[in-house]
């Protein structure tokens, strides 16, 4: 034991401890006396280097192998956990268009005065439809596709046209009326793999939160199978937002036709569409709508949530 | 130079105010001044008083001692009662009593300033981790605030968040500043307040708070128990306008007249005007435990010495006294010395620099790395909303937020265990400081040596013996039937006032207590030991007359009548100082044969002399006549004050040493300090020559060691041309140490592994203390006495003894010990060691576990992707799961001897070191990095986002107003949706990170040995991991905690992907250990042994 030595205790090289900050510093990015380059000389930062070179390559070979069993697992068009086994769930949302490309921003200001603004929502709009413009866009859809209707549902492996030319007004060619200030929305439904809605196929046994033009024009449905349709329907959210947003006509019909479900990731597939046209919204004032959709199996809150559905902010000048 | 035996003046033991002890008239005659027989200094370190003395910090203590009393006791009494203004018989006026009370205040010691409760707290809520928690807090309401003025449906995470950040800091603030409250009074309001401050707060935090204040509270009590030290109320007899009154001490004045008996303490400092065999005990005061006489004779100039003074809290223990009152409260001497210890500073203990350093660290690097990321993020045209949450993310990852309380928590379970070994510790950072000590610098008496006189060797027929001095009396046995020790033994039966204290029939004899001098108390216990019952000798052997001891005489007389009734002559005997007492004898008895004292037997007595001498025993000459009948008859008058008797022409009959033996299992506690590299120095204010024995009996000096005196006596040369260095031992005297200098006293330090400190006054302890601190030791100080305290204060560790220790010097320590036993001192720099090492693996565990907490924030900003855990599951982990198997890791088994190892080195073996940090940062952390990303991958791509999909979504996948992101089997999900996935690949990562823990706990249990070796023996640890994942299966599967913590139940496949990377640390570790254990010292070593 040497403890009467010097070693033991504190008193060594204390030279350098006493040295300003930035001296030490700079001593420490490079000690000439040792050749130390941040307190090690260049051939123990290469043993370093070397080591954690080894660890993290081992380390990464692993990940790739624990990777590629784990992908054997798993189908490319199927996937592993579906409906309520996965965190989807089986309560479809909306999704509306255009969007504003500002993160988490669900303004829809459109001015029609100016070609120069509201071009810019058009163009989003027409980039958005050209895959139903043009099936060569979606891969597979051309072999694929096939006319549907409710008597005449898609054959396996088909997947249904959705028809552009439906939607009134609601065209490219019109500039989906953003110049007469009664725009036109799109509205879709998500897919979710495997998803079958229950329909409100019974006039009479109709929700009674449900719209009421909606329960009217369901009322009018002669042909039992057009009762098949995930409904759809807009309103706005508060007193003051349902009197400003004015009339609206749904294009081609107010909901997502049955035939379009479910959604098996065939090849080609695209969603159904609904054009909501705002014939009459109050000006230079946002109006918030919430649409809806409508099916036994959608439910429109949970935890005080907004579920089922689809929220946006409507601005016209 | 023994031979050359100088006459003691007088004066030089008046020094020491002992002069009517025996033990001044016993201990061998040198008086040792520095110097060789031939008048040259003893070592050539210096010449003697040639420096001046501005170098020793014990003046500072002179001074005051002496200032407040200029000339009290020097001054005649009827000029002290016109200074006071009191009479001796009537005592002050009760107008003047309390004029003179408003005047000085009441007779209590002023408590020492303290820093306000709420400051205390503010610093522990704003200090440490607790900056950067506060920062990710106030970004949380930030966050929230822009949350609502810019969306319609805020989400409330952050603002909970925030919440949540604020309690933790105040909870972990609680924590700290529970550590530091000492008192029952915090303890009680704590008890009321706590429950409100974490209501509301998480889970996590009660499971914590509860678990640690269980803790604490248990440890408190403990040193509640201590800590009502001075409350006790005293009285005493005050006599005032001519009554006397029985008044609370404090309200005691100058000028008051005190009345004092045997048992009373002391009230005030007091100069005697009247005494009766007055005897006080100054030992809380100066560490002596004899008794000294006080009278109202001025016999000193230093009051301290001068036998007119009694001091406050000091004891009297025979007689009875009137005193006048000279000073009070915090003007007594008393008060004087509390006051400069509590004004000392001890430096910080080397715990809590490592732990400042480390967090100094820890927040620097994360407001460095945060800041930076954060602007990259902004760079990468990241939302400033998202960028705030990274940081919020990476400030919460970055901290360690249990790792303050854990290591709390494991000092606070050491202190218990430590408390279970007669070692209580009052400052929780002690139990650590313990370990680090490498110096260690105790008393003798009562701490190394048994305070207990005992006979140690007796010398008659011309042949020394050694007693039985043992505890358990298994020691060598002597003829006990020789008329030479019948002959002696008689001597010391009968010329003795020694008696036991009734009421100890079942007391082993040689610990019963006993009334009297401490050498009389041993020489009866020998004698009843040998013969038995001793009183019913004395009984038989009735005492006709006594002249009791005194300084001048030096012997004791006492002349009995004889059991032997045939025979009516009276016998005479004799004890004392050795020399004196062959003066008076011409016979000396040896093989019962009485022969003439010729040179030959002067001689063979001074060899024996000598030689007990030198093994530093205190040596009584014995000698006995039978008075001739002629000239005595029965029933003559003896005379006491004038002796008609003769005291001279007495047969010698032999001598007894006795000595204060070392505590039986001390030897073996300085062999484990030797052998763990700690230097044991004792310091007492015995004689050197005693103390030097008594090291040397101890191993303390080791055999074979020697000395420079010892070198010079064995070379004959003289000591000034012996190398200081050639000797490993040295035996330094106080009186050297007064005017050394500094460098002088660090080189003496620092050269001689071996140092007693003889004759040192208290005061020079705290030289000796400064001077082992400045080579750089970490000092541990034993002391009893008051005016240790300043010494117990500055020392790294001040050891306060529990049985003899004052109260004051209590106060000033550190630790106490319960049994006053040195041995406990070892136990505790084993415990210390112990937590010392343990604590290294409890934060290796922890730190290992903030990798895969910040990794993903990086990978967030970086790749894009989702987060892959989120703040609040950070917290489940850093002050939930990770807690208890953190704290278990304090209960692990050393992995070997660490007793055998030198201690450690402050600079260069840290708590948290480089070799720590990128083992448990760079190696394990990345692992399990690797095993969180894992599992979120898995559960993302069972869901339907595949790894390729996922980098760059982060933008969408956040963005609320997305409300059909598309996956990798074009599915469509809603905002809500993918926020539940995201919050269970938060709920996979957290488990994830709770299974690597698992394998990572068990390698951290060992840092060198396989855990092959070291088993699984740890039941704490066992439990631990069984805590863990029950909590882990808790926060996941119970109802409720999506809303309450974000934490979504996994599927039960979802615990499998982390198992790899679980056995892949395991291994890891295990090669890892195996090449250090095979290539010792090797670059892995270098690297990554922390």
């Amino acid at each position: 034991m040497n403890y009467g030595s010097k070693t033991t205790f504190m008193g060594f090289d204390t030279d350098k401890r006493r040295l300003p900050l930035f001296k030490r510093i700079v001593l420490y990015a490079y000690d000439k006396d040792n050749g130390e380059i941040f307190g090690r000389t260049p051939s123990s930062w290469a043993q370093v280097g070397i080591f954690y070179t080894g660890l993290y390559l081992s380390l990464i070979a692993m990940f790739g192998v624990v990777l590629w069993v784990f992908f054997q697992t798993l189908d490319p068009r199927t996937p592993t956990r579906q409906l309520e086994h996965s965190l989807i769930g089986t309560n479809p949302g909306l999704g509306f268009r255009p969007m504003s490309n500002e993160t988490h921003s669900t303004l829809i200001h459109i001015n029609s005065k100016s070609v120069e603004d509201y071009s810019v929502w058009m163009d989003r709009l027409v980039q958005f439809l050209d895959v139903y413009k043009k099936p060569g866009l979606t891969p597979g859809r051309g072999q694929n596709i096939a006319t549907c209707n409710y008597n005449q549902p898609p054959g396996k492996g088909k997947v249904c046209d959705v028809d552009v030319k439906a939607f009134d007004t609601c065209t490219e060619e019109q500039r989906f009326n953003f110049h007469r200030q009664g725009p036109c929305i799109f509205l879709k439904l998500n897919k979710i793999y495997g998803w079958n809605p229950i329909f409100y196929d019974d006039p009479n046994d109709l929700p009674h939160d449900m719209p009421k033009d909606l329960k009217e024009r369901i009322k009018q449905i002669t042909n039992p199978e057009e009762l098949r349709t995930v409904w759809v329907s807009c309103e706005g959210e508060t007193v003051s937002d349902k009197e400003l947003i004015g009339p609206m006509s749904y294009w081609p019909i107010p909901g997502f036709p049955g035939y379009f479900f479910p959604f098996e990731n065939s090849e080609g597939y695209l969603s159904p569409l609904v054009a909501i046209h705002f014939e009459r919204p109050a000006k230079s004032i946002v109006i918030n709508v919430l649409c809806k959709a409508w099916a036994k199996n959608i439910i429109h809150k949970k935890n005080g949530i907004n579920r089922g559905s689809v929220h946006f902010e409507l601005m016209m000048d | 130079m023994f031979l050359n035996i100088p006459e003691m003046s007088s004066k030089d033991y008046d020094l020491h105010g002992r002069t009517d002890s025996y033990r001044v008239a016993t201990v061998p005659s040198l008086f040792d001044d520095n110097k060789t027989v031939d008048g040259k200094p003893k070592t050539r370190r210096k010449a003697p008083s040639s420096i001046s003395t501005k170098y020793s910090h014990a003046e500072n203590l002179d001074e005051l001692k002496e200032d407040p009393y200029l000339d009290y006791h020097k001054i005649s009494l009827d000029e002290l009662y016109q200074r006071f203004g009191t009479h001796p018989g009537t005592g002050l006026t009760h107008a003047k009593a309390r004029e003179n009370l408003e005047r000085d205040g009441p007779n209590t010691l002023t408590p020492p300033i303290t820093t306000p409760e709420w400051i205390k707290f503010t610093k522990q809520i704003f200090g440490g981790f607790s900056v950067l928690l506060w920062c990710g807090a106030i970004l949380c309401f930030l966050a929230h605030t822009a949350e609502t003025s810019t969306t319609e449906d805020p989400n409330d995470d952050y603002f909970y968040l925030g919440v949540v950040l604020v309690a933790v800091v105040i909870i972990t603030g609680i924590f700290s500043y529970y550590q530091q409250a000492k008192s029952s009074a915090i303890v009680n309001s704590f008890r009321n307040l706590v429950p409100q401050i974490y209501l509301g707060s998480s889970l996590i935090a009660v499971i914590v708070v509860t678990g640690f204040l269980s803790y604490c509270r248990q440890y408190n009590q403990g040193a509640i128990i201590w800590s009502f030290y001075e409350t006790t109320s005293q009285f005493a007899l005050v006599i005032r306008q001519g009554e006397s009154l029985t008044l609370r001490a404090e309200d005691l004045t100058l000028g008051d007249i005190v009345e004092l008996k045997f048992g009373d303490r002391i009230p005030a400092d007091l100069r005697i005007i009247e005494s009766h065999s007055f005897k006080v005990d100054n030992s809380s005061l100066t560490g002596e435990s004899e008794p000294q006489s006080r009278t109202s004779e001025f016999t000193h100039d230093d009051p301290l010495e001068t036998k007119n003074l009694t001091f406050s809290s000091t004891h009297a223990v025979e007689g009875t006294a009137k005193g006048v009152v000279i000073a009070v409260g915090d003007n007594t001497v008393m008060g004087r010395i509390a006051g400069l210890a509590s004004s000392l500073d001890s430096r910080p203990t080397p715990i809590s620099r490592e732990i400042i350093n480390f967090v100094n660290f820890v927040n620097i690097t994360a407001i460095i790395i945060g800041l930076l990321l954060f602007i990259i993020a902004l760079m990468m045209g990241c939302y400033w909303l998202d960028a705030i949450i990274f940081m919020i993310g990476f400030l919460v990852a970055a901290v360690p937020e249990g790792l303050l309380a854990t290591v709390t928590v494991c000092l606070t379970l050491t202190a218990k265990r430590m408390a279970s070994k007669n070692c209580l510790v009052k400052n929780l950072e002690a139990v650590e400081t313990l370990g680090s000590t490498s110096t260690i610098c105790s008393d003798k008496t009562g701490t190394l040596t048994q305070n207990r006189m005992t006979v140690a060797h007796m010398w008659f027929d011309n042949q020394i013996i050694e007693a039985d001095t043992t505890e358990d009396q298994s020691g060598v046995q002597y003829d006990r039937s020789s008329p030479g020790f019948r002959a002696l033994a008689r001597i010391a039966t009968l010329c003795n006032r020694a008696e036991f204290k009734t009421g100890q029939d079942g007391v082993p004899t040689l610990k019963k207590e006993v009334n009297g001098d401490a050498s009389e108390a041993a020489l009866l216990k020998c004698m009843t030991l040998a013969l038995g019952d001793v009183m019913s000798i004395r009984r038989r052997n009735r005492k006709v007359c006594e002249i009791p001891f005194n300084s001048t005489n030096k012997y004791q007389v006492s002349i009995h009548e004889t059991e032997d009734s045939s025979d009516s002559r009276y016998l005479l005997v004799m004890k004392g100082a050795p020399e004196r007492v062959l003066d008076r004898c011409s016979t000396i008895f040896i093989g019962s044969k009485e022969k003439v004292l010729d040179e030959e037997m002067r001689e063979a007595f001074n060899n024996a002399y000598l030689e007990l001498g030198g093994l530093g025993e205190r040596v009584l000459g014995f000698c006995d006549m039978l008075l001739p009948s002629d000239r005595f008859p029965k029933n003559f008058m003896f005379d006491v004050d004038e002796p008609n008797f003769p005291l001279s022409g007495m047969r010698f009959v032999g001598l007894m040493s006795m000595i204060d033996p070392p505590r039986a299992a001390v030897p073996d506690a300085v062999a484990k300090c030797r052998s763990a590299g700690i230097k044991v120095i004792m310091v007492t204010g015995d004689h050197p020559i005693t103390a030097k024995a008594i090291a040397k009996s101890v191993g303390i000096i080791s055999e074979g060691n020697e000395t420079v005196e010892d070198i010079a006596q064995r070379l004959d040369i003289p000591v000034s041309e012996v190398n200081p260095r050639d000797a490993n031992a040295a035996v330094v005297h106080g009186s050297e140490l007064l005017d050394l200098p500094p460098e002088v006293l660090d080189e003496i330090l620092r050269y001689h592994k071996e140092i007693v400190f003889a004759r040192t006054s208290p005061q020079q302890k705290l030289t000796i203390v400064e001077g082992c601190q400045r080579i750089g030791g970490i000092v541990a100080v034993t002391g009893d006495g008051v005016n240790d305290s300043p010494a117990l204060k500055k020392a790294d560790i001040g050891v306060a003894m529990g049985i003899s220790g004052s109260d004051v010097s209590k106060q000033a320590a550190d630790m106490i010990l319960l049994d006053d036993n040195f041995a406990s001192i070892v136990t505790g720099i084993e415990e210390g060691r112990l937590v010392f090492d343990n604590l290294k693996k409890s934060i290796t565990y922890t730190l290992t576990s903030n990798v895969p907490q910040l990794l993903p924030f990086i990978a967030f900003i970086m790749l894009s992707i989702p987060l892959p855990i989120g703040a609040i599951a950070i917290l489940c982990i850093d002050l939930g799961t990770d807690m208890v198997p953190a704290i278990s890791l304090g209960y692990e088994h050393p992995e070997s001897d660490i007793m055998k190892r030198p201690p450690r080195n402050l600079i260069r073996d840290r708590l948290v070191n480089n070799r720590l940090i990128s083992l448990a940062f760079c190696q394990l952390g990345i692992i399990e990095a690797f095993a969180g990303f894992f599992t979120y991958f898995v559960i993302m791509a069972e869901n339907g986002f595949m790894p390729y999909k996922l980098i760059g979504i982060r933008r969408e996948w956040d963005s609320r107003a997305v409300n059909d992101l598309p996956d990798s089997y074009n599915q469509e999900w809603t905002y809500q949706d993918r926020k539940s996935l995201e919050y269970t690949c938060h709920t996979g990562f957290f488990i994830a990170i709770v299974v690597v823990q698992w394998t990572n706990l068990i390698i951290c249990k060992t840092r060198r040995n396989s855990i092959a070796h070291q088993g699984m023996r740890n039941m704490a640890l066992n439990f631990s991991l069984i805590f863990e994942t029950i909590l882990a299966l808790f926060l996941c599967y119970l109802p409720g905690m999506d809303e309450a913590l974000r934490m979504y139940p996994l599927k039960w496949t979802w615990w499998i992907p982390p198992i790899p990377f679980a056995l892949a640390l395991f291994i890891y570790d295990e090669v890892r250990k195996f090449y250090i254990r095979r290539n010792p010292g090797g670059w892995l070593e270098k690297e990554t042994y922390y």
